[in-house]
């Protein structure tokens, strides 16, 4: 059967199985062959797999992977000019626009006249064609490209595997939280870097499934009383002996309802003559404490100026 | 011969769009979902119209249906490596035509080993290639060929509507026979006949 076979022309049923039978790279060439295709793959969506959309701005491209992570395809938006010089460029239809692009091993590039329009375009194609998690990292140097991707993508109520923010206290950057933090449960994993000499105390309207902030001085007890994220970590925190009695305290008497696991690693955590639930700090090691309603225990675990609280239900 | 399949001695007689009549066994008719669905458990009163393919593509799909008979229960789409040399002689011998229209009438009657095996095929038409190279190997039909496609599918729901309705209504004669006293059956064959004996006698 070498001559050219039509495709479109099998049952819509047979087709949705060839499909599903395809990698995650094989899907997306085939959806640049045409746009009737691209429709077809798109309204086989129900029989694609979850895919992680990872916006890796290191590399200045797109990379879709299974959740296993085995099965992977990369996608560089590159910008227009610099297209001129290589032969084996094509039209691609993506997202309704056609556009010139080549493949290479590991995937395509694709060239747009900037590199925002090109992630929001190939953004849209992709969930278009697959159930898509995303995971990016928005940092300074990628703001202006990233942050309209990120606010379209909550838009649509894409669920996030992970959001990586680091905060640098920027006015922009005051209004790009203020316009996603109602959005926030759409996010597994939130990591935040926090810029210690800047004042900007991001609010929370919602929470995610876990939350870690790298540098968290600025959390306080407040902050963390108001959380309800059932995985909480914080690095470089201020908290202190004291503090973490009276998280202890609260969480026994119904507080920190949410929570199931809780990291704190502050240099202020020490074992000195402060006791924490009437002990001192090393003693709490391995101890199992219940709360007052007996309904949940917490497994303590103390390490260098670190601790971290288990928690599982009494049954 | 036509009866409800209990052995794989049974034979049952398909009907195909040439109106030619050929002979499958139970066994290897029971690999279709279809059939099972609509005739297996009341028999068929007469051939199984398959009217929407040829004699020579139902013959194609049930001679793999009668060749896996035997071989283990199916558990799945197996990957084209692991296909037996007679699996492979039985794909390569097809032009693409044969092929296309073995795939509809498989998808059809609900045949999950040979649908599997068959978009196994095309997927590996596919694979390790680049979109320019995709591009060649698939034909792009144009809007009219879209729209004639479609018409295909309608038809074949409208067959598919013929079978069920022809295989309801086979279960309807079948309950109303069971239902008869045996006296009532034997004077109502008995009129049948007289009937029939006064109608040759007029002619």
């Amino acid at each position: 059967m070498s001559s050219p076979f039509s495709l479109l022309r099998l049952p819509r049923v047979v087709l949705c199985e060839v499909l599903k039978s395809l990698s995650i790279g094989e899907k997306i060439l085939l959806s640049l062959c045409s746009k009737r295709i691209s429709t077809q793959i798109n309204n086989a969506q129900f029989y694609s797999q979850k895919v992680i959309v990872n916006l890796d701005m290191l590399c200045q491209g797109i990379r879709v992977h299974s959740e296993n992570n085995k099965d992977t395809f990369e996608i560089f938006p590159y910008l227009i000019s610099s297209s001129s010089h290589n032969s084996d460029i094509h039209q691609f239809p993506i997202a309704g626009c056609s556009t010139p692009g080549f493949s290479i091993p590991t995937g395509i590039k694709i060239f747009w006249n900037n590199h925002r329009e090109g992630f929001l375009y190939l953004i849209r194609h992709l969930l278009k064609m697959f159930k898509c998690n995303i995971s990016a990292d928005i940092s300074y140097y990628n703001c202006d490209i990233l942050q309209p991707v990120i606010f379209e993508l909550f838009d649509l109520q894409v669920e996030f595997k992970k959001l990586t923010i680091s905060l640098n206290g920027s006015e922009d950057e005051h209004l790009f939280w203020n316009q996603i933090s109602n959005k926030l449960g759409l996010v597994e994993d939130l990591i935040i870097y926090y810029w210690v000499r800047y004042l900007f105390r991001p609010d929370f309207i919602s929470w995610p499934q876990n939350i870690t902030i790298m540098n968290s001085t600025g959390v306080t007890l407040r902050f963390l009383f108001a959380c309800t994220s059932p995985t909480i970590t914080l690095f470089k925190s201020l908290l202190d002996n004291n503090d973490l009695d009276v998280i202890l305290r609260r969480w026994k008497t119904g507080g920190l309802l949410n929570l199931e696991h809780l990291q704190i690693q502050s240099e202020l955590l020490k074992n000195n003559g402060t006791t924490i639930l009437g002990m001192k700090l090393w003693d709490l090691d391995g101890m199992v404490i219940q709360n007052d309603d007996g309904s949940k225990k917490a497994t303590i675990r103390v390490g260098v100026q670190c601790i971290e609280m288990s928690v599982t239900s009494s049954d | 011969m036509t009866s409800p399949a209990s052995s794989s001695e049974v034979k049952y007689l398909i009907e195909s769009s040439e109106g030619n009549t050929f002979d499958v066994s139970g066994a290897a008719l029971r690999q279709s979902n279809t059939f099972n669905a609509m005739f297996l458990n009341i028999g068929a009163d007469g051939p199984i119209p398959f009217t929407d393919y040829n004699e020579a593509t139902l013959k194609k799909v049930f001679e793999y249906c009668e060749h896996s008979v035997n071989e283990e229960n199916y558990s799945g789409p197996k990957h084209q490596d692991d296909l037996s040399k007679w699996d492979l002689n039985f794909f390569n011998e097809m032009d693409q035509k044969m092929f296309i229209d073995v795939i509809n009438a498989s998808n059809f009657l609900d045949i999950e080993r040979l649908t599997s095996y068959c978009c196994e095929r095309i997927a590996r038409m596919l694979r390790g290639k680049n979109t320019q190279e995709m591009i060649k190997v698939i034909t792009l039909p144009t809007a009219e060929e879209l729209e004639a496609k479609q018409k295909v599918e309608e038809k074949k729901a409208a067959a598919a509507k013929k079978v069920a309705e022809k295989a309801a209504e086979t279960a309807e004669k079948t309950e109303t026979l069971e239902e008869l006293p045996v006296q009532q059956l034997v004077q109502t064959t008995r009129n049948k006949l007289t009937r029939k004996y006064l109608s040759f006698s007029n002619e």
